[in-house]
């Protein structure tokens, strides 16, 4: 917990540790000169005052103009210490920007009002409290509690995306946050540090329930985590499921949507989706594109815009009415973790991983929030 | 030693009506007299009334949003209603009280005079600016009332165009039409200050207000006609989703892209608000001087300082934008340029006190106001760094820290200095002195408020409590009570000041042309001046803080009268 | 010199004072004016470079014989302008009379082009605000000849989304839209001039006001010059498309 009456708020990430350093240093040298200028002020006022009765008129005063000295002094000097807070920050900022290889994903979702996490291995959190908003229980699930849970040491990248308007992953504990922008994937990594229990905020306003549109996260012991993502033990009223793991299903969305249909290397009517995922390949009409995770998604969403050299631009569009954000997260881990040889053929059954189940799932049940008019 | 050399005017342009020696508020007393003056005095007075109204109204918000947030879940209002409510707050505030306030009160009362002109370049459209502004203050007042406005004043879409339901398309149309106002205004300004200097004033003999207003008037004019199209299209884009069939240009659903938005909102926005904090730097200047009886230290690096700050000031927008998505390099270079344009303000602020340097300082209202404006501008200033810095700016971006910042240079410098500049001017726009004893208390009042009110905000900041919250962790209700009590001592001090104010207007004491024996040329008229402030055009010999020979502008002594 | 027979404004020094003032006034203005337009140019700009191949297809279905055409007129209407000042220069009332009369005509002109192409688009379903866009059968500039399709159908087979096409056709009407707005006004403040050269009350001395209306005129002039290319010769052109 966070008190407010200590100095400094729990540090629980590495770069928590960084980032405070940079501040309390702004802090410490912006906060001398400060001082230093005010107690100018204080002398000057004092030692200065008037002390002719009449306090209004004229006093004999010298004939003060200024000093090119200290005018230089006073520009260069704040202009070299602006430059190393900016300098630093830099590298500071450089580091919160670029996660380390092998950090693992973890996909999230922004929505009016709620934050849906998921796991790689299949575990899904949906965190937010939104009791308030939607007259009661709405399937039993009104009031969503979930926690976000971190392994202690191990760095985790978050991939980020809105389903409606701009949202903020924020975790003052770990000093990160970034916009949740719809139509685009953002990123942002933490190396958990302090076993614990932190706030997530959503740090950029987003409605009615801007302010509920928050949870916590909880790092716990690599055991405990491994445990976790079994699902053998929960952090909610029933929510967390293991119905395996993202690829898993996004492999059997890659066959219920018809995906396969195409990109089958045994069709060649569309371009095989092995190993491609962050490679550089030509587009019709000249250029390269790299095959990030924003491509694969905008190849999901709009396929015509950059379409493959030597294939035509034929794919239909898969709009959120098709596919969700979450599905067209698990289509994506799915194409991601696809190797070469592995393309399943349309009457490829797979079988699920341990822990997942052999029934298929219960319908969705949707929460009818907010969303366009 | 009076050097003064009378220019008498040529007799066409003398009025030969009796009026030219009445004061500027007896020349006419009908209300079509005030509602159709081409007097910049006048439109300055009519500016300052609905200016106060205004203030008020958006004090009042933020009475109940303080009100609120004294509990964590929202003591008197829902959250859609708070959510309406801050973004009133915000409007009223930035539009219709802060943007306009020391420009089109001070900058059009006083520039003609302190420049010896007899008013501004082009009167006709300062009127036409003040009912642009009306206009555009109504429309938006009404949007704000009448179901209101929920998107935060900064409007980000796709919110605001396609999944808010209030009342976004008449709020947006009236900053729009407000902007027009700003934009008149700056252009008045600009050529009144190029082209009527009286005799003698050349640039380097012109107050520092003049150099503030010229450096605002510049931002108002090339900044506010990119606010005008991003609106606009924001209309358009709204519009079309309340009609039923969206057309998107910032909605990433329809191709569009909000990020986009968000670069022409803050080309225009980050500008504004050095709108908002340079002429208050003018009026500090004045009233220092004045008051410490002594040159400003270094004019020349103060007068070029709001021109640095204006110009680089268009260079820095997107440091608001650190965690919105934007590349790295991107962010680099805006974090650069940041640092840039925190330097004038330092030289500024390195000026200012080393003006009180030796000096002979007198502690009336004006100059509690002016100190306070260090003071608490100081800290604004120092706080926007960590914001301007990378690293520290994703942890701080969107927490109460960036609404303690902003809240220390706007309110702890600007309302500080347009109170100030009120003071100053007071006896000089009114003919009448208020209380001494009560204006200290009034002032005394307002500072501490404002401190008790932000300073806790910093720290809720640094410990993650985001903006626009109504509900909040438990754990940060007793700072939040603390910051309430501040807006209550606030309250007090307002109110305390608009009582003396209004009392002076009746029973305040005359006051002659120069009280505070100060050396502008808008001292050498009579309190208050005539309708053509000058009987002849002035010619002035020296600069303008010629304290410490006792000479003003015209080379007279510069004794209280 | 004359203090120009009551031309001269109470707060003015001299008629030069007031002129100069005048003329700053206006070019202050003619910067608002920039940066207005500048800005969504800047915003259509950023879009065309994204969505290069979308556009480049709407742009070539736009009618560029009349875009030409319009820019003739203007064109022409900025150079009777120039020609307008120096016969109220010269205090030629007659001929600054007929210089202001075929501006006023040649802008008129142009709107009445417009208001043509406006028509044009509506009827062959370009309109992004309407229901309609991109399904009414028009030819097809690829495939001459071949029977009438509806442009999403066209688009479909060329990989062009409409919903881009959709946002040129925004950027379109809002930019044309507001340049016409502006013509609109520099019109009625020529005709204004020509009301008043009629009355008599433009002579030498007092002509700063035709001065600062055609530098006006010229900028308008100057947006639909960097207005045009930006909008419609952003992509090749199959057909006159008359």
């Amino acid at each position: 917990m966070i008190l407010q009456t200590t100095i400094m708020p729990e540090q629980a990430s590495e770069m928590a540790w960084h980032v405070d350093n940079i501040i309390w240093f702004i802090t410490a040298v912006t906060g001398v000169t400060g001082l230093g200028v005010y107690l100018a002020m204080l002398v000057f006022c004092i030692q200065y005052r008037r002390r002719t009765p009449n306090a209004l008129g004229p006093a004999p005063t010298p004939r003060i103009l200024g000093s090119h000295k200290l005018e230089l002094a006073w520009t260069v000097l704040p202009l070299f210490l602006f430059l190393s807070f900016f300098a630093w920050g830099a590298w500071v900022y450089n580091m919160a920007l670029h996660p380390p290889p092998d950090a693992q994903e973890i996909y999230v979702v922004g929505k009016q009002w709620m934050w849906k996490v998921q796991y790689p291995e299949g575990q899904r959190v949906i965190l937010g409290q939104n009791s308030l908003a939607y007259g009661g229980d709405v399937g039993g699930e009104g009031y969503f509690s979930g926690v976000m849970v971190l392994p202690l040491g191990r760095p985790v990248k978050i991939v980020l995306t809105s389903e409606d308007v701009i949202h903020d992953f924020g975790i003052p504990a770990f000093r990160q946050k970034i916009d949740a922008v719809p139509g685009r994937v953002t990123y942002m990594w933490y190396l958990p540090t302090k076993l614990g229990t932190y706030d997530i905020f959503c740090d950029q306003y987003c409605g009615t329930n801007h302010s509920l549109m928050v949870g916590k996260v909880m790092v716990v012991e690599a055991g405990e985590y491994e445990k976790w993502l079994r699902g053998e033990w929960q952090t909610g009223p029933g929510k967390n499921a293991t119905d395996g793991s993202m690829a898993h299903q996004g492999r059997q969305l890659f066959m219920k949507l018809n995906c396969i249909q195409c990109h089958d290397p045994q069709k060649a009517r569309a371009p095989v989706l092995e190993e491609i995922y962050n490679t550089d390949r030509p587009v019709r009409g000249g250029g390269m594109v790299r095959a990030t995770d924003q491509y694969l998604r905008d190849s999901v969403r709009k396929p015509r815009a950059k379409v493959r050299e030597g294939w035509e631009p034929i794919m239909p569009a898969f709009g959120p009415d098709k596919v969700s954000e979450e599905e067209l997260n698990k289509v994506i881990a799915y194409i991601k973790s696809l190797k070469k040889g592995q393309s399943m053929d349309r009457t490829d059954v797979a079988v699920p991983p341990v822990g997942a189940p052999t029934e298929p799932p219960p319908p969705a049940k949707t929460t009818g929030e907010g969303g366009p008019k | 030693m009076s050097t003064v050399i009378e220019t008498p005017a040529p007799a066409s342009h003398e009025h030969p009506e009796a009026h030219e020696h009445v004061s500027y508020l007896k020349d006419g007393y009908s209300i079509w007299s005030w509602l159709f003056t081409v007097d910049h005095k006048r439109i300055g007075i009519l500016y300052l009334v609905f200016l106060i109204v205004f203030f008020a109204v958006g004090g009042t918000f933020a009475g109940l949003v303080r009100l609120n947030l004294i509990s964590p879940h929202g003591s008197i209002l829902d959250n859609d209603t708070y959510n309406k409510t801050f973004t009133a707050h915000g409007v009223v505030m930035l539009f219709l009280f802060l943007i306009p306030s020391i420009p089109a009160v001070m900058g059009n009362f006083f520039v003609p005079m302190m420049i010896g002109a007899k008013d501004m370049a082009f009167p006709k459209l300062n009127i036409a600016s003040w009912y642009v502004w009306i206009i555009g203050a109504g429309c938006a007042i009404w949007a704000l009332l009448a179901g209101g406005l929920d998107t935060g004043w900064t409007l980000y879409p796709p919110y605001s165009s396609r999944f808010t339901h209030t009342n976004v398309v008449p709020g947006v149309f009236g900053v729009f039409v407000m902007g027009f106002s700003s934009i008149m205004t700056g252009l008045n300004i600009i050529v009144t200050i190029h082209r009527m200097r009286c005799p003698g004033m050349t640039w380097g003999r012109l107050p520092l207000f003049c150099w503030a207003m010229y450096a605002t008037s510049l931002i108002q004019l090339l900044a506010t006609p990119v606010l005008a199209i991003t609106l606009a299209l924001l209309m358009v884009e709204a519009a079309s989703n309340a009609l039923g069939n969206p057309i998107g240009i910032f909605d990433p659903s329809l191709d569009g892209d909000p990020v986009l938005f968000q670069h022409m909102f803050w080309f225009y926005s980050h500008p504004a608000v050095y709108i908002m904090i340079i002429p208050g730097m003018g009026v500090v200047s004045e009233i220092l001087t004045c008051f410490s009886r002594k040159n400003i230290f270094g004019y020349t690096a103060v007068a070029w300082s709001s021109v640095g700050i204006a110009i680089i000031g268009f260079l820095v927008w997107a440091h608001h934008m650190f965690v919105a998505g934007i590349s790295y390099y991107a962010a680099l270079l805006f974090s650069f340029l940041t640092m840039l344009v925190a330097v004038p303000s330092a030289i500024k602020v390195f000026n200012w006190t080393s003006t009180l340097y030796r000096g002979a300082i007198s502690f009336q209202a004006p100059m509690i106001f002016a100190l306070g404006f260090l003071v608490l501008f100081t800290i604004g200033g120092l706080t926007g760094l960590p914001l301007a810095t990378l690293g520290s700016d994703i942890h701080l971006h969107d927490t109460y820290y960036v609404v303690a910042h902003f809240h220390f240079v706007m309110v702890g410098g600007m309302v500080l200095a347009f109170l100030g500049a009120l003071h100053y001017w007071w006896p000089k726009m009114f003919g009448v002195m208020y209380s001494d004893f009560w204006s200290r208390i009034g002032s005394i009042l307002v500072i501490v408020g404002y401190i008790l009110t932000f300073m806790p905000q910093f720290w809720l900041g640094y410990h993650g409590m985001p903006r626009r919250y109504p509900n909040y962790p438990p754990e940060f209700q007793f700072l939040n009570i603390m910051s309430t009590a501040g807006y209550t001592v606030q309250l007090a001090g307002f109110l305390t000041i608009l009582t003396y104010l209004t009392i002076s207007l009746f029973n305040g004491k005359k006051a002659g042309p120069n009280p505070w024996a100060a050396t502008g040329l808008e001292w050498m008229t009579p309190s208050p001046p005539i309708t053509h402030n000058f009987d002849h055009t002035p010619r002035v010999v020296c600069g303008p803080y010629e304290y410490s020979l006792n000479l003003t502008q015209t080379g007279e002594r510069a004794d209280v009268r | 010199m004359s203090d120009s027979a009551g031309a001269l404004r109470h707060h003015f020094e001299d008629i030069e004072q007031q002129r100069g003032a005048e003329r700053l006034g206006m070019w202050m203005f003619l910067a608002t004016e920039i940066l207005f337009f500048g800005g969504v140019f800047l915003a259509y700009t950023v879009y065309r470079h994204w969505y290069a191949k979308d556009f480049a297809d709407v742009s070539g279905r736009l009618n560029v014989l009349v875009a030409g055409i319009n820019t003739l007129l203007l064109l022409t209407s900025s150079m009777t302008m120039m020609f307008a000042i120096r016969a109220a220069q010269l205090g030629d009332r007659r001929r600054l009379m007929n210089f202001l009369a075929i501006s006023a005509v040649l802008g008129a002109g142009f709107m009445g082009f417009k208001v043509y192409e406006y028509n044009q688009d509506y009827h062959e379903g370009l309109m992004p605000w309407r229901a309609n866009f991109g399904k009414v059968p028009i030819h097809d500039p690829d495939h001459p000849g071949s029977p009438e399709r509806t442009l999403e159908e066209q688009w479909h087979e060329k990989g062009v989304s409409p919903q881009r096409c959709r946002l040129f056709m925004t950027f379109y009407f809002i930019m044309t839209g507001i340049h016409g707005l502006h013509l609109i006004i520099g019109i009625a403040c020529i005709l204004v001039l020509w009301g008043r050269a009629y009355l008599g009350w433009i002579t030498p001395d007092r002509y700063v006001a035709v001065e600062v209306t055609s530098l006006y005129w010229h900028l308008v002039d100057a947006i639909w010059l960097f207005l045009m290319p930006l909008l419609y010769l952003a992509g090749p052109h199959h057909s006159l498309h008359l």
